[in-house]
């Protein structure tokens, strides 16, 4: 192969560089391979191996500190992640907001139901009485519920059964109920090793003659399943905003990049 | 471009030892660096025109080399050590003078005990 050939190649080579290195040193480059070339103290054959060598690792080196130079720039990077900031702001808020609307929305009708049969149980009527005939099954049924507990929080009474069995939710719920009055929780009954379904419970309490409390509750099986998809929705809009900060970033970076070494 | 010629307190990479070493001597083009630096007295690092001129554009950066002219058809450029160059060669050379001194204590050369 001839000098000119081999400089033709490797003047083509050059090309592969970012464009503002081979600005700059595009002709000396050609000019010390050229004058390697003329020189003779290295073999054709070691002269092409070093210069294969050479750019293989110094093409990989210039782009990346190229890329570095243009990506990494601090105003750059601090306006990304601003921007990522408030899209995890704004994707966090597109998430607790459903979700707190639909979570307390979950409490209708029970709120209503709970003051309703408290009202009864404190103007005298028994639980027997006050609590409609009905069994629901907490596990599959979506329909709202009503139980009656005593001041011990032994149930009384219930429209609703789960694996058979009558669930009264940890006492700590009902002190909180005798300090304020009601509570509205989320509750998840468990029977022996049995989890159930998730409750959207209200409790009352029920003072007069027999105190006790009152449970109105529903399962939230529904309500969780949209909140699932709310946050589907948040997760899929934030990663959307991350997409599009990453490449708007990566456009300004390239637009805005150094254009000549100087 | 950020710098990565080991200019900060550790040790300089070899490219950038030899290139400071042979402007040493005086201004140089492009491939009379690349010569003097394949040389076993110049360092022995035999490289090629990318990594030649990467290193001097991150050292021209950094202050230690700065240019001195171009041939008259502008294809040469030649080079020069700042004092800032000749300074971090210096350091450089007294940690290795150090470490070839250790290891002539250690008889790991000639000249030492043993």
């Amino acid at each position: 192969m001839t000098a000119a050939r081999l400089e033709g190649w490797y003047a083509r080579a050059l090309r592969l560089y970012p464009a503002a290195f081979r600005a700059a040193y595009e002709g000396p480059m050609r000019q010390a391979f050229r004058d390697a070339l003329a020189d003779g103290e290295l073999r054709r054959g070691a002269l092409l191996r070093l210069a294969v060598r050479d750019l293989a690792v110094s093409l990989w080196r210039e782009h990346m500190a190229m890329a570095k130079e243009t990506f990494g720039r601090p105003a750059l990077v601090f306006n990304a992640l601003v921007l990522a900031g408030m899209a995890t702001v704004l994707a966090v808020a597109l998430y607790a907001i459903p979700q707190q609307v639909l979570r307390m929305g979950a409490d209708d009708p029970q709120i209503q139901m709970a003051t309703d049969l408290a009202a009864r149980l404190e103007s005298g009527a028994t639980p027997a009485v006050a609590v409609p005939i009905g069994s629901v099954d907490m596990a599959r049924s979506l329909a709202p519920f009503l139980i009656v507990y005593d001041d011990q929080g032994r149930p009384l009474g219930s429209t609703a059964q789960l694996n058979g069995q009558t669930p009264t939710p940890p006492a700590g719920v009902f002190d909180n109920v005798r300090a304020h009055g009601e509570e509205r929780v989320s509750w998840q009954p468990i029977l022996g090793s049995t989890r159930g379904v998730r409750i959207a419970a209200v409790v009352e309490r029920v003072s007069g003659a027999q105190p006790g409390f009152v449970l109105a509750g529903r399962s939230m099986r529904e309500v969780e399943a949209r909140i699932d998809h709310v946050q589907n929705l948040a997760g899929l809009t934030w990663l959307g905003m991350l997409g599009l900060i990453v490449v708007g970033t990566v456009a300004f970076g390239w637009v805005t990049r150094r254009q000549a070494i100087t | 471009m950020t710098s990565d010629v080991g200019s900060g307190s550790g040790p300089l990479t070899a490219a950038v030892f030899a290139i400071l070493l042979a402007l040493a001597g005086g201004d140089k083009h492009g491939y009379a660096v690349m010569k003097e630096a394949r040389t076993p007295e110049g360092g022995g690092v035999p490289m090629g025109p990318g990594t030649l001129y990467g290193t001097l554009d991150r050292l021209t950066r950094d202050g230690m080399v700065e240019e001195s002219g171009v041939s008259d058809d502008e294809r040469r450029r030649y080079y020069r050590l700042t004092a800032l160059g000749r300074k971090a060669l210096a350091a450089e050379l007294e940690r290795m003078d150090a470490a070839v001194r250790a290891a002539r204590g250690l008889g790991l050369l000639a000249g030492g005990r043993g």
